[in-house]
This record gives structure tokens, sequence and C-alpha cells, in this order.
């Protein structure tokens, strides 16, 4: 019997599949792209008030201002520290807690619901509360980055390990493993694709959390420029500010986080969406 | 090789037996058991001041304060407002989203042209709009509504999306041969064919719809639970909002495990699919 | 090659649903020489996937003794190799690593181990799969793979849990007639629990039936080897052996 599952013919690096990939970024492009040739044509022929919607030109010409006088260079750099290190603390320590929760079923299924509870109240729903206990700035946004990172991440690991199957973990056992072999070699791995599935939701929960908090408890970053320029009706700095936003995190979900993903829940042969 | 003695395993037995029981004749109640040492912690924490009082009370403060709240009619106000806003934009939402998805899940030309601009959009979020939203709209019902059906919008969309790709494509080539309609073909297959899918993407987009709600809330809004925790903040009042986390999170809890999660099970299990 | 002796062996364990003590093996005493291939069947819940658990160490057993060797066991280790119905592979790593995955809880070097995996991946016609994941493969070949790796570890004892029920009938036979292949080549001490019979006594030098966790009777199976499904199917001693433990099954 011959072994299923398709030959892999086409190495990734093959030009077939170079060339596919960017017959498929062009084809994304093009919606994109004659969106903004009508949102040009529509705010010229009707000519709508600049403070009510901006013209391409204008935001563009924002966008050239603002990465000249560094502007927009330093509120990217904050947003997206606050977020690295955030997300770096909330891996960190979410991790290897939701693993430790997920080793033992009964244990597991205990802390289940409990996870799952404040994995849901995750991110924007701490602002509050996290500029009392650190007033505005750094502290806070930092840390309703590591909240949203780090309950979704431990409900996920935790959900992970409690999925492989038990089986497993006795081969494990029985081919000579001991403890932190059977972490390094067996839970992390058996974990993975469920702990990047969380990896990926709980940053887009930090994402937006950190826009929203940006917007109300700072004085940097892209939520701040966005919130801010609102006061002087400089939509063209408010669209700017949006599509940096969306462009940024498109490109750390589509081109990082979601890949990641789909290879690895390839790979550990579960089906993936 | 008895490691415990015969009374200790046979009282660890009998907790075994209880346990068992518990969950099979309550198993709500056995759902909150997880939650006791929680609040036990917190209550310890709280009373042994291992942070000063006023950043981090006890479950006895939020309960007073609960009782006042409920008393001078605020809460249930909040409550009811927060509520009906998201049932507003959730409706508007979805009743948006099923079709947009069907579009994209049936017209190849509509999903290569509205695909990109739905995945741009979706990374752009809801937060990201409120600033512009407030030039427009200022702070008010429309641009929280707004928010919400934005936030709902793009789950829906999207599952429901994988349920049409999900479909057998024999079930759609039947339909025709036995002379349905394109619109009969919608109704009668499509729909109930991604239906657990929709339900999935329902489930999900209604979480995502009351966390952007609660962020409107904080942000911008003038009353509901987000306000009130946001108000809460600006008086320094740590009890509240904790008091509003709690609720939000309650509220949440309950009816996503109580009357989401039964319906999106009940769905995929009726029609004996696969949903995930 | 190692013997395996099992001493008034008992495990009851407490269930919560019953609210009971419920006794899965009653007083089992029994003695595999090395070498020796045996095989243990019984009906469904007669306690056979448990005795295979305690043995591998993942249960603890409530009383009695088992020896490898003559020395008691604690818990499961590389002595005593396992086999699982469910192939219990690891989807991560690809079928090499898999192999080598014994060797390499035992320090073996890369190179080393990757070798010693070939070798054994050779052994069962399987060099040419060697890079690829679990997934890929078909159930019969997995279970190769799932064969190979617990022997690639050089066990003591070989344990082999209702190992080929996963798998569709035609390919079973031919992975027993591999199974045998590599016991002649190897010849491990193995105790191979299933539940179908012809199996049983195809596999074994002795066959054993279990019921309600006691052991009911020992049936010695002397056929020569090397066993063909297609002369043992019209053997008159091969029939006359099965219809004895089958019987000896069903009465219990």
């Amino acid at each position: 019997m011959g072994s299923l599952g398709g030959d892999r013919v086409l190495s990734a690096r093959s030009p077939q599949v170079f060339l596919a990939r960017v017959r498929s970024a062009v084809l994304f492009l093009i919606p994109l792209s004659l969106l903004v040739v009508i949102w040009s044509f529509v705010v010229n022929v009707f000519e709508i008030n600049p403070r009510i919607f901006p013209s391409v030109a204008s935001v563009w010409q924002a966008g050239v201002d603002s990465v000249v006088d560094g502007t927009l260079v330093r509120h990217i750099g904050a947003s997206l520290w606050r977020i690295a290190v955030g997300t770096t603390i909330g891996l960190a320590i979410g991790i290897p807690l939701g693993i430790a929760m997920g080793v033992i079923p009964a244990i597991a299924s205990f802390f289940n619901p409990l996870v799952r509870f404040f994995s849901v109240l995750a991110g924007i729903a701490w602002i509050p509360i996290a500029t009392l206990w650190f007033g505005y700035g750094f502290g806070a946004i930092t840390f309703v980055i590591f909240n949203a990172v780090f309950f979704v991440v431990a409900y996920n690991a935790l959900l992970g390990v409690s999925s492989i199957p038990m089986q497993v973990r006795h081969a494990a056992a029985s081919l000579g493993a001991g403890r932190v072999a059977m972490i390094f070699e067996v839970l992390l791995p058996g974990a993975l694709p469920n702990i990047v599935t969380g990896v990926r939701t709980g940053m887009g929960f930090a994402w937006r959390g950190l826009i929203a908090a940006e917007m109300i408890a700072t004085d940097r970053g892209l939520g701040y420029m966005l919130f801010t320029a609102r006061d002087f009706y400089k939509t063209e700095v408010i669209v700017l500010g949006m599509v940096v936003i969306g462009l940024i995190w498109l490109a750390l979900d589509r081109l990082l986080l979601a890949p990641l993903e789909r290879v690895t829940t390839e790979r550990w042969g579960m089906v993936g969406s | 090789m008895a490691i415990i003695t015969e009374e200790q395993a046979s009282l660890w037995n009998k907790l075994q037996v209880a346990w068992v029981r518990l969950h099979q004749h309550w198993p709500n109640a056995a759902a909150t058991l997880p939650f006791v040492p929680l609040v036990l912690a917190w209550w310890l924490t709280a009373m042994l001041e291992v942070f000063p009082r006023a950043f981090f009370p006890g479950p006895g403060e939020v309960i007073l304060s609960l009782k006042s709240l409920i008393y001078k009619g605020i809460l249930p106000e909040y409550l009811l407002d927060s509520i009906t806003r998201l049932i507003v934009g959730a409706s508007a939402g979805v009743a948006i989203a099923i079709p947009v998805g069907v579009l994209i899940g049936m017209n190849r030309h509509a999903n290569r042209g509205l695909w990109p601009l739905l995945l741009f959009f979706q990374a752009v979020g809801d937060i990201a709009w409120l600033p512009i939203l407030l030039v427009w709209f200022g702070f008010g019902l429309t641009t929280m509504t707004f928010v919400i059906v934005y936030t709902v919008l793009f789950p829906v969309v999207l599952n429901t999306v994988l349920g049409i790709r999900s479909i057998n494509p024999d079930l759609l080539r039947a339909a025709h041969s036995l002379g349905a309609s394109r619109a009969r073909i919608i109704w009668e297959v499509v729909l109930p064919g991604a239906l657990p899918n929709i339900m999935t993407g329902l489930r999900n987009g209604l979480g995502y719809g009351w966390r952007a709600l609660i962020a409107a809330e904080i942000i911008v809004g003038t009353s509901g639970i987000g306000f009130l925790m946001f108000d809460a903040r600006r008086a320094g009042s740590v009890v509240e909002i904790m008091l509003g986390m709690i609720v939000l999170g309650l509220l949440w809890y309950v009816v996503d495990a109580w009357i989401l999660a039964p319906i999106e099970r009940a769905t995929g299990e009726r029609w004996g699919m696969v949903t995930r | 090659m190692k013997s395996l002796t099992l001493n008034h062996l008992s495990k009851t364990y407490f269930d919560p649903y019953k609210g009971t003590q419920v006794t899965a093996l009653e007083d089992i005493s029994l003695s595999i020489a090395p070498g020796e291939f045996v095989s243990v069947v019984g009906p469904s819940g007669c306690g056979k996937t448990t005795l295979l658990n305690v043995i591998a160490g993942f249960l603890p057993e409530t009383s009695g003794s088992i020896r490898v060797d003559g020395k008691p066991i604690f818990g499961p280790g590389p002595d005593r190799g396992v086999v699982f119905q469910s192939f219990a592979l690891f989807p991560w790593k690809t079928v090499l690593e898999n192999v080598g995955f014994g060797p390499k809880m035992r320090g073996v070097g890369r190179d080393d181990r990757d070798a010693i995996a070939m070798d054994y991946l050779q052994l069962a016609g399987l060099a040419h799969a060697a890079d690829r994941y679990p997934a890929e493969l078909s159930g019969g070949m997995q279970q190769r793979v799932g064969v190979v790796r617990a022997l690639a570890n050089e066990p003591d004892v070989l344990l082999m849990d209702e190992p080929f029920a996963s798998v569709d009938a035609q390919t079973r036979l031919t992975l027993q007639e591999e199974l045998i292949r590599i016991w002649l080549d190897r010849r491990t001490t193995v105790l191979f629990i299933t539940h179908d019979v012809p199996e049983a006594v195809f596999l074994a030098n002795r066959v054993v039936v279990l019921s309600k966790g006691r052991v009911m009777n020992e049936i010695t199976v002397d056929l020569p080897h090397p066993r063909k499904w297609d002369e043992l199917v019209e053997n008159d001693a091969f029939k006359l052996l099965s219809a004895q433990v089958l019987h000896s099954v069903r009465a219990a």
C-alpha cells in the first residue's frame, strides 16, 4: 500500500511557487488599488469637505511629512515596542503556565473554566484598572497587551497539552523520556498548533487593546496619533493612521502568524480550516 | 504497595463519588466550582492587604458596591443600555454579514474582489475607526452602533464563507438538477448547509462585538458598563471598576456557555455535521 | 532477551461512577521465558489491556510483583517497549526521528541514532519513508513504524496492545507475518494482547486466556516456524488449536 497524501513535487523555492505567490499578491492588491481610485474619484467629484474626509493626495502628503519629520516613525516605534514587550512577557509566562496546568488531566479540567473566563475578558476591559494601578503610560499599556496575550495563550496551551493523546505520552515514557525530555520533545511540540492559534488570537486582542489604550492613556503611539488628530479635524492624519494600522496588522497576521498557524496545523496532521 | 491509609483512601473515594455525582446532577453548579478557590484567593489577598486597599479591594466591598448600584438603579440601567446596544448592533451586523458571506462564498468574482478588502478592513479594526466616527457623528449611539456592526461583521462573514465552502458540491448539483432556482438553492441548501459554521461565526462575532462595545463605552460612552468603569476610573474608585469587569465577564460567560454554545452544538449535531 | 515474571499480580481500583472497588486483575501468575512469544486473549473487559498497562508501568499494581530478568520494575521504562493500538507516533517528528527517539533519550548522537533508525526501518521495509511525517502514511505503515520504534530501543520485553486492531483485515495478515519475521530475527520476549483468537494462535508459542481478571487457561502452540497464513489456514493443527482457544474464551 502506498503512502497517503500527495507527493510534494514542488519544493517551496521552485520558480512556479514563487510566481504563484507573486500572482496572488498582485490579485490581492488590485481591489485595494481600485478602492483608492474610487476614493479619489468620489472625494474630487463630490467636492467633499476635507474636514469630513480627506483626499488621497492629502493623506499621501501627510504620510510623507510625518516620515520626513520623524513623527510617524516615532509613533510606530512606540506602538511596536509596546507590543513586543507585552507579547514577549505574555508568552514567556503564559506558555509554561498553560503547559503546567494541562499536564495532569484532572488539573486541566479544573482550571479550564477559570482560564477561559479570563481569556474572554482579556484586553481592553482591563484599561481602566490598568491605568489606575500603573498610571498613564508605558506600564498600563504594556500590561493591557501582556494581559491580552497571556490569558489567551495560557488557555490555548492548556487546551493543547490536554489534547495530546495519553498513549503518545505513554509511548514517550516507555522510550525512556525523562521529565525535561517530555516537556520539550512531547508536550511543547504537541501543544504547538494550539499555542500558535493562541498567539495569533491573543496578538489580535493585544493589537486592538494597544490602539485603544494609546487613545486614552499616553502621549505617543499610533492610537495617540489618531485620537489627537481628531481635535484638529486633521482627517488626513486620521486616515493615514488607519491605513498604517491596517497595513501593520495585515503584514503581521498574514505574513507571519497565519502561515505559522497553517504550517504547524498541517504538519501535525490536523485538519486546518 | 499501599501509599495511603485505608481511612484516607475511603475519604478520597467518597470525594470522588461526590465529585462525579455533582457533575452528573448539577452540571451548572459543578461549572462554578473552579471559581471558588479564585474568590477565596482574592479575598485572602485583599484581607492580607498584599496590595494597598485602595488598589485592591476585596469581594466584600465589591458586593456592597453591587448592592448600592442596584439600589440606585444605575447598574440595571447601564446593563440594559449595554445589552440593547449589543443586540441592535449585532442584529444589524448579522443582517449585513450573512448576505455578504453568501455572495462571497458563491460568486468567484465577488470573492476575488471583496476578499482582500475584507482582510484589510478587518486588519484596521474597529477601534481605529473611533476618531473618524467621532468627527462624523460625535459621542453618541451612532458611533457605538457602527463599531459593533463593524466588529460583528468579520467573524460572521468569514465563517459563513467557510461554511459555504464546506458544503458538499454534490448537494448543490443535486438541487440544481431537481430544478431549484438560484434563490431557492441559497435558501434551501446553502444556508442550512452553512448554518453550523454561521452559528460559530455568530458566537465569535457576539464575543467580539461585546468586547468592542465595552471598548467604545470606555473611550466614548455616556452610559453602559464600559462607561461605568471609565467613570469609576476618573473618580479613582477601583471597586466599581472591578464590579464592572466581573459583571462583564459573568454576563458573557453565562450567555456564551448556556445560550450560544448549546445552540451552536445543537445545529451542528442535529444535522450530523462536523462543524470544525 | 530477558524473562518476564508475574507473581500473584492484582490490580483493583476505585470506580467513582459505581462507587465501589473494581478488581481488574486477580492473582495473576505468569512466567514468560526469554525469547518467548505469549499471546493474551479474552473477552472484552477481561482485563488484558489493564494487564499490559500495569506491566508497562503506566498503572501501579495493587499487590504482587512484576519482574523483568528477576528485577522489579519502577514505572515505564525502555526495558519494556510498548506498541500501541493507536500507533501513538509523534506527529511532529519524521518517521526517522520517531524511530530514533529511544536512542535519543539514551543520549545517542545524531548520526549514530539515524543509522540505527535506518537499520530498523529497513528491517520493516520502510527505508523510503524515513523523511515522511506520520500523517502522510497509511495505518499499516504507521504501525510498522510503531513496532520498529519500540524495537530500536532494544527492549528486554516487547508489550503489544492490540496493535493491529486499527488496521484493515488484509493489512493485518501481512503485518502479522512481518512481525513473526522480525521476531524470528531478533527473538525478543513478547507479550501480545489481542481479542482476535486466530491472530493469537498464529503468532504465539503460548496462548493465555484471561477472563474477569484471572488466568483461565494456557494453551501451548507448537506449530513450526516460519508460519504463513496461506498454509496455516488449511492446517488441521492450527484449526484445532484455534478452536480450543475460542471455546476457552467463550466459556469464560
